[in-house]
């Protein structure tokens, strides 16, 4: 069944229904071989869907999706050997050790010369090859989740909020496994809510949100293309700066380091601003000018935040 | 089918098995201490004797023989009450089920009856007993056939009815001999059924099984190596019970190759019957419940632990519905009777059983969750 196709993920009108909830509604996608291709959504977006779709654990309720050429509903068994998963809210066996774990799911997969070494090796786990899997650290069991998804060599790596619950530290280490899967050439289809993630690894971002894809191209051209404005940053500690936005017609909104963000269209509307604080007395610390990044163009198009305390929960979507 | 990924589950169960040291604890004590409680009860069930309450309001020689017979038969083990107590009162204050009062004047008439033959001369001898305590019939039976026997002798002539007992068994057992298989069907039950929707549901719950559902591992080869693991378990917890059976009860049992057979048809079902209802309930509380639901049914219905006559006609006909019924029947059959026709019709009905829950067990079985 070995083919070789343009696109490893094709993905036609999928429509994904339990009950009366639509979680995936009509969406279409390609994702090319040996690209990194990032869904970026909230919690509920519908990412677990469509990718648990693409992996094989669940079924579509219509629409088609081919995974290397290969229909996801009729020839599973022909497509699990080729692709390696990381599903949401992965686990093992507690009392089963690292090396154990591997060596079992390579029998799974029938690989005789699966290299566990250098797996283990690759995530940074060799010195934790005796240690059992309950004893292992959030981060440590991520990585032994992605050696496990890497076991049968797959042309295509699923790998479903790799880095979800886990902290800075431990997520960048993720992050160099992920980029050295990339540099190995092996198509990446990868699920996150960390926007930093997405443009750090990702050659396509698609945003989803509420079960549609409502952008999609690769970070910089997302940008791009949704850039028809600027962000003014203010540095204040005097409350009446929001205030004097507000009624000058803006909608000021607090960025990650405390300070004022503005969204202005026209330059001549950054003079106006500065006029105005002068105006009221408003003391600045401090100011910046620049393009939008792709967090304020998630916001943009879908107009609601990826909250990091959203991040905590494995609900799937 | 892929042997391979049977095999490769099996040894990861088995592995988990050994490095849970409580449930592997468990697995093995638990049908020993359960052998060793029924057994200690059972193994003597021939001798048994019961506590009995005298009171000889007359205190003579003759009423003291009463008490003497009595002793003799070895059911009774005599407690005497004071002539000077209310009898019913003593019963209630004692929590006594039974007080025999023997009266005053027994041995003037006892004299007037055999020597002046006078056919008026009788006496009452009182049963005080609380209707509501379980064993008091059986004790009860025993003194009629005391005194019946008793009564048979003054009249001076031999019993005209005797008997002969003629066993329809070549050896004589003991009730421990046909309750040991029963423990043995029973154990293998719950342990394949708990074993089955505990292990089931925690993976699910974690997510393991939707890992699983990622590879080659199919359906059939997981509930394989499910039966395959719980087939090892029952092996070893029978070859503990067995050997605790033979070295402290001193059982009498045929060991031959329907033992294992009838275990392996045991796991199979109850595997099987695990898999129904893991896909049934989804937490694992509540699966535990439901296991609970027909592993006691089982129990107490199916002749492990009470014999059937014991039970009303419509639960003997209900106890052919039940799984562990043909087990219990069929190794009973095997290693108590050795009436090797019988264990193949049971092992015919319990295979077929086996046969249809298997394949219900693996098509009730999904990867796939819902939501």
């Amino acid at each position: 069944m070995t083919t070789e196709v343009e696109h490893a993920i094709e993905v036609e009108n999928l429509t994904k229904c339990y009950g009366n909830l639509v979680a995936v509604n009509d969406i279409s996608f390609n994702v090319r071989q040996g690209e990194v291709f990032a869904f970026l959504g909230p919690n509920g977006a519908g990412k677990t869907t469509t990718v648990e779709i693409a992996d094989t654990i669940i079924r579509p309720t219509s629409g088609k999706v081919r995974i290397l050429g290969m229909d996801v509903t009729k020839q599973k068994r022909y497509i699990v050997p080729r692709i390696g998963v990381l599903p949401q809210g992965f686990s093992s066996f507690d009392r089963i050790t690292v090396r154990e774990t591997m060596q079992y799911y390579s029998r799974l997969f029938c690989c005789r010369n699966a290299d566990i070494d250098g797996l283990l090796e690759l995530v940074n786990l060799s010195d934790k090859a005796r240690v059992q899997y309950m004893k292992l650290s959030g981060g440590l069991k991520q990585r032994l989740g992605i050696a496990i998804a890497l076991v049968n060599d797959p042309e295509i790596v699923f790998l479903d909020e790799p880095t979800t619950g886990l902290d800075p530290r431990a997520r960048r280490e993720v992050w160099e496994v992920m980029q050295g899967l990339k540099k190995e050439g092996k198509t990446v289809f990868l699920t996150t809510h960390y926007i930093e993630e997405a443009e750090l690894l990702a050659d396509t971002v698609a945003i989803i949100s509420k079960g549609k894809i409502i952008a999609m191209d690769s970070p910089v051209q997302l940008i791009e293309s949704n850039a028809d404005y600027l962000v003014l940053t203010l540095q204040s500690v005097d409350g009446k700066a929001f205030e004097v936005l507000g009624e000058m017609g803006f909608e000021p909104y607090l960025n990650n380091h405390k300070n004022i963000n503005v969204r202005v269209e026209r330059t001549d509307d950054i003079r106006k601003i500065l006029n105005a604080m002068k105006d009221a007395g408003v003391s600045l610390l401090g100011m910046d000018l620049r393009k939008p990044n792709l967090e304020q163009v998630f916001l943009k198009l879908t107009g609601e935040a990826l909250r990091e305390e959203a991040s905590g929960g494995n609900g799937t979507e | 089918m892929n042997l391979r990924i049977v095999a490769a589950s099996l040894v990861v169960s088995i592995k988990i098995f050994f490095r849970e040291k409580t449930t592997m604890f468990f697995t093995t004590t638990f049908p020993i201490l359960l052998i060793f409680v029924f057994g200690t009860i059972f193994v003597d069930q021939d001798k048994v004797s019961f506590d009995l309450c005298l009171q000889d309001l007359d205190r003579t020689e003759t009423s003291a023989e009463i008490a003497k017979a009595l002793a003799l038969t070895g059911k009774f083990r005599i407690i005497e009450v004071p002539p000077a107590i209310d009898a019913t009162q003593y019963a209630k204050n004692n929590k006594a089920n039974l007080v025999l009062v023997i009266p005053k004047d027994y041995e003037k008439s006892y004299t007037q009856y055999l020597q002046f033959d006078n056919p008026n001369a009788v006496v009452t001898i009182k049963y005080i007993y609380d209707p509501s305590s379980s064993s008091v019939d059986t004790k009860m039976q025993i003194l009629d056939m005391v005194f019946a026997k008793m009564n048979q002798g003054l009249s001076g002539k031999p019993p005209f009815i005797s008997r002969a007992e003629i066993s329809i068994h070549t050896r004589k057992y003991r009730f421990i001999d046909f309750f040991i298989p029963g423990i043995i069907a029973m154990a293998v039950m719950t342990a394949s059924l708990f074993g089955t929707v505990n292990v089931n549901t925690e993976l699910r719950q974690k997510g393991i099984i939707r890992k699983l559902s990622t590879t080659p591992i199919t359906r059939t080869d997981w509930i394989l190596s499910n039966i395959l693991y719980q087939f090892v378990l029952a092996v070893i917890s029978t070859t503990a019970m067995l050997l605790v059976s033979y070295a402290v009860f001193d059982v009498k049992l045929q060991i031959n190759g329907w033992l294992p057979l009838f275990i392996v048809l045991d796991v199979f079902t109850f595997v099987g019957i695990g898999m129904i209802l893991t896909r049934i309930v989804k937490e694992a509380q509540g699966a535990a419940a439901a296991a609970n639901a027909i592993i006691f049914p089982m129990m107490f219905l199916s002749g492990s632990f009470v014999p059937l006559e014991m039970m009303p006609r419509y639960l003997q006909t209900f106890a052919k519905v039940l799984p562990l019924y043909y087990v219990n029947e069929g190794l009973r059959a095997s290693m108590v009777f050795r009436d090797n026709l019988s264990a193949l019709s049971y092992a015919a009905i319990i295979g077929t059983i086996a046969a249809i829950v298997f394949i219900v067990g693996i098509t009730a079985t999904r990867w796939e969750e819902s939501k």
